[in-house]
């Protein structure tokens, strides 16, 4: 079985079209979230191989989501995704210990290799 | 390396210098017989198997050329070996080109303990064309961002450290640790190089001491293309691979390490950043090669010897005068025979203190494997116990040099591919904590190294789908027993995802040649599916002088070391039937091939009612073997066989008896070698 992973973005068509991605190469996508609070609460009760997390979201922001994730489990394995120009909000998520971050429009080949590194490190 | 610096070092200098040296020459040697006989896959396969080693060894030492070098080499056989690129004559050239260029390096290395980290730069770039034309158009260097200020293409520029920088650095050194320069490529078609930069320098600022970032890292970037090229200067304890781990995110093109000599004096310069190998050490004294370091306890004993053999003449001459004087036959043959008694014991007690001298504690590999361990544990996220036992146990010089690549080879598939990641432990029903057993004993005459894990298991399922799909003949139809034997052939890995950490396929066959061929050993794997996987190394204790049965066959005489040997047999004619693939008997209740020298050597055996035979023995494999005659069990000392009176590869070596007699050393993997 694959690794378990879990999307987290307010759009439905661009967690549509990750799953599709993350499916066909063999990982199980155990759950989608479309808010930052949603993204929480679903990692503490599936506790997936890795959370793809959208830095803008509502309600609670990635920033955010990503710190209580990092506080249920500080090992928990994190990529980020973002749009052009949140430059600094990334650096501010690798500080808190992200593994990745991907740079939206992306090609499906950049999301398989960044949430492959990530699940082989330590 | 400066992780353990100790007495030791020097012999790890030592051991890779003669090392490398011969795999330099024999990569060379090698070459020059593929370009007679280019279609030969054997021997794209050694200079495949001669430059990985080389890479791994000159690694270990900080010789980043060389073992860059040898690196682009490996990969060029790479793709030849898988097809991806045709061997044509260019790409030959190119090759030759490098091998002789490894060879500048080395000896430069030999001489002064320092490689040049420029020039023949046209070598190197014809080999990265290679690779860099088909399977990695973007592993290039960046070419759309500018080299950073201060920077140079050949980065030998002077990089100022400050004031702070410098004494920082000072500290790391006094903590034994060594400076290093890391340069980071970003692929050109990362939208945010600054931010990718960045986490790399995260990560390492968790892994090791960074000094200096060029272009600087604080701040927000002025030009984001800068960070296409970032050079880090940090401090570390030594070991490439914790390094390149932290680079080891998407989007990065290409990781260089260099080790770097630390600065001189107050001079805030970076010392051109030549790789130093000296470094390690801690001294710039040129390689000592002709010399060794012995235990004086090994030297006193050793003297004693001699100073017993100083009596022992002057006995010798009394006796010759007594002769002379007309003393009386009787007395002179009791004192002759005591005298000769005495002359065996003290040639045998020499010849052990002499052979204990080549002998040093297997503990030099083995401090190797905690930091080894800790730093794969970390790097894979895979917790691990490391349990050495054994440390003590004295080895020959020449086998212990040549043991270290191939243990550190093993261990490392364990971490790879054996042990299981946590969470699959815990399901599993295994302590979470994988365990790495590593063990040395000398049992009789041989030293066993055993080579454990409680990991997952050899998967003979999947091997055997491997094998079937290869094309290897008969596959389906192989036991377990005979499946394990199979990852011990050269290009064959089960890990359908080539990791960096165990190489493609190169492994476990480099393991058995180098055990089996050059140091006359063997290795044997055990494993059970699901509970671990256990390597089992058997060793001589020395490779010059060996016990062994002096055998007769057709008034030439042969030698087979014990340890090839089971036991002695008769059998009868008639027990001897014609099976598929040879002749066969029946022993210990089984059938066993039957070889008889005459028949290796391509002549009709002598018919006989009844035919003495040994048992050879070959890993599990055993064999008879027809012999006219067994002599007696005696020491002999081996000397290398050329290969053009061995062409079908039956012996081993060959050595001279006291009496001029010629005798060949049998070698018995043939029996292996038709079993399969």
């Amino acid at each position: 079985m694959g690794a378990t992973i879990l999307i987290a973005d307010d759009l439905s068509f661009m967690r549509m079209i990750q799953k599709e991605i993350l499916t066909e190469r063999g990982y199980s996508v155990v759950g989608e979230a479309a808010d930052g609070i949603d993204a929480v609460n679903k990692f503490q009760s599936l506790n997936p191989d890795l959370v793809l997390l959208d830095i803008t979201m509502p309600n609670m922001n990635g920033l955010e989501a990503m710190r209580k994730i990092f506080s249920i489990n500080p090992k928990a394995k994190v990529i980020m995704c973002s749009a052009l120009g949140q430059q600094s909000l990334i650096v501010e998520a690798i500080r808190a210990g992200v593994k990745d971050f991907i740079v939206k429009p992306f090609k499906p080949e950049r999301i398989l290799s960044a949430i492959e590194k990530a699940l082989r490190s330590a | 390396m400066s992780a353990a610096p100790g007495p030791d070092d020097g012999r790890l200098r030592r051991a890779f210098l003669e090392e490398s040296e011969e795999l330099v020459q024999k990569l060379g040697e090698t070459l020059s017989a593929l370009e007679a006989s280019p279609e030969s896959r054997e021997l794209v396969n050694e200079i495949f198997r001669l430059t990985h080693s080389l890479k791994s060894e000159a690694a270990l030492m900080g010789y980043t050329s060389l073992s860059g070098l040898a690196h682009l080499m490996e990969d060029v056989l790479g793709q030849i070996r898988s097809g991806d690129l045709a061997l044509s004559r260019d790409v030959l050239d190119r090759l030759v080109a490098g091998a002789d260029r490894a060879a500048v390096l080395m000896n430069e290395i030999s001489q002064s303990g320092k490689e040049s980290e420029s020039g023949a730069e046209d070598v190197v770039t014809g080999l990265s064309t290679l690779i860099a034309d088909r399977r990695r158009p973007v592993a290039r260097p960046a070419s759309n961002g500018a080299p950073p200020a201060g920077e140079t293409a050949d980065g030998n520029r002077e990089t100022p450290f400050n004031e702070v920088e410098l004494r920082r650095i000072a500290e790391a050194r006094d903590r034994g640790e060594s400076l290093v320069r890391l340069t980071v490529t970003v692929t050109p078609d990362e939208p945010m190089k600054f931010v990718r930069a960045f986490l790399v320098f995260s990560n390492l600022e968790q892994a090791v001491n960074v000094i200096k970032v060029v272009p600087a890292m604080d701040g927000a970037p002025v030009d984001d293309s800068l960070y296409g090229r970032t050079v880090f200067y940090l401090t570390a304890p030594l070991g490439g691979d914790t390094l390149k781990d932290a680079a080891r995110v998407d989007q990065i093109a290409s990781v260089t390490v260099e080790q770097m000599d630390y600065p001189s004096g107050g001079s805030p310069r970076d010392g051109s950043g030549a790789p130093a190998g000296t470094e390690m050490t801690g001294r710039t004294a040129p390689a000592e090669k002709t010399s060794i370091r012995v235990d004086t306890r090994k030297l006193d004993e050793l003297w004693s010897f001699v100073a017993e053999l100083v009596l022992h003449k002057a006995h010798m001459s009394r006796l010759s005068d007594g002769v002379a004087r007309g003393m009386d036959a009787e007395s002179i043959r009791e004192e002759l025979v005591e005298s000769s008694d005495s002359l065996e014991k003290l040639s045998s007690g020499m010849q052990q203190a002499m052979r204990d001298t080549r002998m040093i504690p297997i503990s030099i590999i083995f401090n190797k494997f905690p930091r080894l361990v800790r730093d794969l544990s970390r790097k894979l996220g895979k917790p691990v116990d490391l349990v050495l036992s054994g440390e003590d146990t004295e080895i020959d010089r020449s086998i212990i040099e040549a043991l270290s690549d191939p243990l550190t080879h093993v261990i490392r598939n364990s971490l790879d591919h054996g042990l299981e990641f946590p969470e699959e432990r815990v399901r599993l029903g295994k302590p979470e904590r994988g365990k790495i057993t590593v063990s040395a004993r000398r049992q009789g005459g041989t030293i066993v190294i055993e080579l454990a894990d409680d990991g997952r298991g050899l998967d003979t399922d999947r091997i055997r789908q491997k094998a079937i799909s290869l094309g290897i003949p008969g596959a389906a139809a192989l036991g377990d027993a005979e499946v394990r034997e199979l990852v011990f052939l050269p290009g064959f890995s089960t890990k359908d995802v080539v990791t960096d950490l165990s190489g493609r396929g190169v492994g476990m066959d480099v393991v058995a040649t180098r055990i089996r061929n050059d140091l006359r050993g063997d290795v044997e794997l055990v494993s059970e599916e699901g509970k671990g996987t256990r390597i089992i190394l058997r060793l001589p204790l020395t490779l010059t002088i060996v016990n062994s049965l002096l055998v007769a066959d057709e008034a030439q005489m042969y030698a087979i070391p014990l340890s090839d040997l089971d036991s002695t047999a008769k059998v009868p004619a008639a027990e001897i039937s014609l099976q598929e693939g040879g002749e066969a008997a029946p022993w210990m209740g089984d059938t066993i091939s039957l070889y008889s020298l005459a028949g290796l050597l391509g002549r009709e055996r002598r018919p006989r009612e009844e035919y003495f035979a040994v048992v050879l023995r070959h890993g599990e494999s055993r064999g008879f073997l027809v012999v006219d005659e067994l002599i007696e069990e005696r020491e002999i000392v081996i000397k290398p066989v050329d290969d053009l009176v061995n062409p079908l590869r039956l012996f081993s070596g060959v050595s001279v008896l006291d009496d001029g007699q010629l005798v060949f050393i049998l070698d018995t993997s043939f029996i292996r070698r038709d079993n399969f």
